[in-house]
């Protein structure tokens, strides 16, 4: 009887486990030629290539090479590779070469690469 | 025994003795090696390396600075190519390239050229890039401005 049981299990959990996985993690990508003034906000992963003016907020962010945002980002992991003009507030925050900064990056961790333009005040919180 | 006690001073007399050796006695190579637990306060120029492992608090001038995991600098230091393992509260101004490490904390304010921050590094300050055009100088502006107000005045009269 436990054997029958346990048997039968089995498979039900794995197959809940790959339905929760497919639909609990959202990824949004916005292209090159996306420009948007105001407030953007999501709750996973976003791919970000356009211009922003305004507030930015998600819990991963990835600024690709040639996006632009101007005004506030807050996420848990930050990856920057296109331009910052205002501030950032990240658990990680991880800049890349290509990445140009102005303003103000509040953080926990930080990575820096090599060839960035950083010119921006760091407050460290642990 | 007594002989074993002396045979291990010979063997650390003579490594100490060998690391003297493998710098000039002239130091001509221009190196500063501040040891873990030392304390210098004063002003270092014209040092071609410098490596500090203990702690030195003044104004250090140097090509290359290595300030260790062990090492704390207070102060200005500048130089061309700076690495940061320990914890530095001042001014860092770097000509060519910095590489602060996940052991570092620095405080202050960093003008760097080419910059890479491991992650685990804490900085709390101020960073400037060196090549970056520094934004327009009102004070400038507003003393021609003056000038002219001066001279408007002056021609009223």
């Amino acid at each position: 009887m436990a054997l029958f049981g346990s048997s039968e299990k089995k498979p039900e959990v794995k197959t809940e486990f790959m339905f929760d996985t497919e639909s609990t993690i959202n990824q949004s990508t916005l292209a090159k030629d996306i420009k948007i003034n105001g407030s953007l906000e999501s709750t996973d992963y976003l791919d970000f290539s356009g211009h922003l003016t305004g507030t930015l907020k998600s819990s991963t962010i990835n600024l690709k090479p040639g996006s632009y945002v101007k005004g506030t980002i807050t996420a848990d992991t930050i990856t920057v590779e296109g331009e910052v003009d205002g501030d950032i507030q990240a658990k990680d925050i991880y800049i890349k070469s290509t990445a140009k900064i102005k303003g103000n990056i509040r953080y926990q961790n930080i990575d820096i690469q090599n060839g960035s333009i950083i010119n921006a005040d760091l407050f460290y919180s642990s | 025994m007594d002989d074993n006690n002396t045979e291990m001073d010979e063997n650390n007399s003579e490594l100490a003795s060998d690391e003297i050796q493998s710098t000039p006695i002239d130091n001509d190579a221009k190196a500063v090696n501040i040891g873990s637990g030392v304390r210098i306060d004063g002003r270092i120029e014209g040092a071609e390396t410098s490596d500090i492992s203990g702690t030195l608090t003044g104004t250090l001038k140097s090509s290359n600075i290595n300030i260790n995991s062990k090492g704390a600098f207070n102060g200005d230091m500048s130089g061309q190519e700076i690495t940061i393992s320990g914890s530095v509260d001042g001014e860092i101004n770097s000509e060519d390239y910095l590489i602060v490490n996940n052991s570092a904390n620095i405080k202050g304010v960093i003008e760097y050229n080419s910059l890479q921050v491991s992650y685990g590094a804490k900085i709390q300050g101020t960073l400037r890039h060196r090549g970056s055009v520094q934004s327009y100088s009102p004070v400038s502006t507003d003393a021609v401005k003056e000038d002219e107000i001066k001279e408007n005045y002056e021609d009223d009269q």
